[in-house]
């Protein structure tokens, strides 16, 4: 098959620095995810998954090794590349939701329109399209601190997709949730991914992880063998 | 809308978002270019007052008599009479702010006659200056030119008594007159000047080129009088120090030897009035700008505290896409559209501030443009400058580190 991956990452390593040590925390990372995939990264605190997820969501840098995101290498792009490649190719979903409250809903989803490279004419347009998406067609004019957690972390969602980006990257997106309205987010993910959307969780818990097609279990700053 | 301008109004929506911050920032910016304003238009005001007394007195005028102190007691005596020349006018015209220089003769009795009517008037030789020096005016006519000096032309000059007493139905201009039998050219007549102090009649006169008067009217070389005019009244002590020196040089007075010329300077009251004025215009600037000073710290704080506050959007910001320049430029149009905004009511505030200066008549005002250029130019400087910091520390938020904090 030829059709290229979302993401391709060959030996990622990273390491802190601070105060003269040094703490390895990814030490050799290889995996691909094809287009369309739900797959849930897992590990302990402390495990790398973390570290990995920032580097997936070129929120920070390797050390060493390669990352091909939509078949383009960006493991050197430097801090401006960057940013333009996450408002374009990557939709983030955080576990606090990160919305700002003195806006409406349809605000705050049109933020990644802000910083686009190019504007676009149909910015409103597409943001009601989204928030229809995740189900909250109704509630455009709403403010974060009127909305339900469960609602405005599909506000987050519905941020995530106004640019119709390569990947979602969603972070402990049930973490903040009670169950019932954790279940829906992920009932919503999977959703997403039956639309074609490639998405990458990042979370602790083993329950939650499950719902993803694959599981890739960080330990120790490697890839568990033969998870999922 | 081009990126920068999507910024710009995303700036403005989150300074309308906080609206009772951004009065807070504006409020210490206000009150300081209200004051600043004020004080330049007093400033500006009073120097404007000063400057036309200084114009309606002759403030800036010094001169130079010849024959020393004992003048005053004896004009008449011979001592020092021929003590000023040609030469000592030449001196003066190099010592330093020293703007315009006039040699002056005069003589009584001097007879002349246009027509059938004649007078006998007093007879004035002087340089081309000498009109801007004492700033007098011709009703007609022109005065005497460079051609007129350098050619020792018979061209006279009338002041408005004579003028009326030889020619009362006009016409003077052009005329032909004798004066003392020779024949001079009419060339312009001077506006009513009243009399001096002294009780002089400024009217009664004819003024002639000096050099005219030297060789041909009054044949004599030695001046009555230099009048020169000073570029600042401010320095009219100074100028007329130097004077004395260089005419006691070229005079070969010996120390302890008393001058044989004698330098009146125009009353100081109005140049120290000045001073003092300058003084507090400067005081009153300052204490401005140190006020500007605290309202820019109060915003570059203020706005510290807000890239605290807001580190979690900041670091969302960019997630989504910002690029760490995107950032400085919002929190710099931040701190810049805060500034300008304080500046704009302390504007205001300062155009109040002088109506009420105005109808009180506390004051001299002049309203210019240069309170206004100044008091934006300020706050542009301070803005940005003040800006920077908070916009830095905004710009250095790792968006990794802050997303993940915990909220609250």
């Amino acid at each position: 098959m030829s059709i290229t991956p979302v993401i391709e990452v060959r030996e990622l390593s990273r390491t802190y620095r601070k105060n003269g040590h040094e703490t390895p925390v990814l030490r050799g990372v290889s995996f691909a995810i094809g287009r369309g995939e739900f797959v849930a990264i897992t590990g302990a605190s402390g495990s790398g998954k973390s570290t990995l997820m920032n580097i997936l969501g070129l929120l920070d840098q390797p050390d060493g090794g390669e990352y091909r995101l939509d078949g383009q290498d960006v493991s050197h792009a430097d801090d401006d590349a960057r940013a333009d490649l996450r408002n374009r190719h990557i939709g983030f979903v955080f576990q606090q939701f990160h919305l700002m409250d003195r806006v409406s809903a349809l605000e705050n989803v049109m933020l990644p329109l802000l910083y686009a490279v190019e504007e676009l004419a149909d910015g409103e347009a597409r943001a009601r399209r989204a928030l229809e998406t995740v189900g909250l067609g109704h509630r455009v004019g709403h403010r974060p601190g009127e909305l339900s957690g469960g609602e405005q972390q599909r506000v987050a969602i519905a941020r995530a997709l106004i640019n119709d980006p390569a990947l979602v990257l969603a972070d402990e997106p049930t973490g903040n949730l009670d169950a019932t309205n954790g279940a829906e987010i992920l009932t919503l993910l999977r959703a997403l991914k039956a639309q074609g959307r490639t998405i990458v969780l990042v979370t602790h818990d083993p329950a939650v992880a499950a719902q993803a097609d694959r599981v890739l279990a960080m330990r120790d700053g490697q890839l568990a063998p033969a998870a999922g | 809308m081009s990126r920068t301008a999507r910024l710009v109004r995303d700036v403005t929506a989150t300074l309308r978002a906080n609206a009772q911050r951004s009065a807070l920032m504006m409020a210490g910016m206000a009150v300081a270019v209200g004051v600043l304003a004020t004080v330049i238009i007093i400033g500006q005001g009073t120097r404007a007052e000063i400057l036309a007394t200084v114009q309606k007195h002759g403030l800036d005028m010094i001169m130079v008599r010849a024959g020393g102190d004992v003048q005053v007691f004896a004009p008449r005596a011979d001592r020092g009479l021929a003590s000023l020349m040609e030469e000592d006018a030449q001196a003066i015209r190099t010592v330093p702010h020293v703007t315009l220089v006039s040699p002056v003769q005069n003589q009584r009795g001097i007879t002349v006659v246009g027509g059938e009517r004649s007078v006998v008037t007093r007879a004035f030789g002087v340089g081309v200056d000498w009109m801007e020096i004492r700033r007098w005016g011709i009703s007609d006519g022109d005065f005497l030119s460079r051609e007129d000096e350098a050619g020792m032309a018979r061209v006279a000059m009338l002041g408005a008594g004579v003028a009326r007493a030889l020619f009362p139905d006009g016409g003077a201009v052009g005329s032909a007159v004798r004066v003392n039998g020779d024949p001079y050219t009419v060339k312009g007549v001077f506006v009513e000047m009243g009399a001096s102090a002294g009780g002089d009649d400024w009217d009664d006169r004819i003024v002639v080129p000096y050099t005219t008067a030297t060789r041909r009217l009054l044949n004599r070389p030695y001046l009555e009088q230099i009048v020169l005019r000073v570029s600042d009244a401010r320095r009219v002590d100074a100028v007329a120090e130097q004077i004395r020196g260089v005419l006691r040089v070229r005079h070969n007075i010996a120390p302890g030897t008393p001058d044989d010329f004698f330098v009146r300077e125009p009353e100081d009251v109005e140049g120290a009035a000045l001073e003092t004025s300058n003084t507090l215009t400067a005081l009153l600037i300052g204490i401005a700008l140190v006020a500007l000073l605290a309202g820019g710290i109060v915003i570059m704080n203020l706005m510290l505290l807000a890239v605290s506050q807001r580190t979690h959007e900041i670091g969302l910001r960019r997630a989504v896409g910002a690029r760490r320049g995107d950032i400085t430029t919002q929190f710099l149009v931040e701190a810049l559209l805060v500034a300008l905004g304080g500046g704009v009511l302390g504007i205001g505030l300062a155009l109040i501030a002088t109506a009420v200066i105005q109808a009180m008549a506390l004051a001299p005002v002049a309203i210019t443009p240069l309170p206004f250029i100044a008091a934006l130019a300020a706050c542009t400087l301070l803005g940005v400058s003040f800006g920077l910091p908070p916009a830095r520390r905004a710009a250095a938020v790792d968006p990794a580190t802050s997303l993940r904090e915990r909220r609250l």
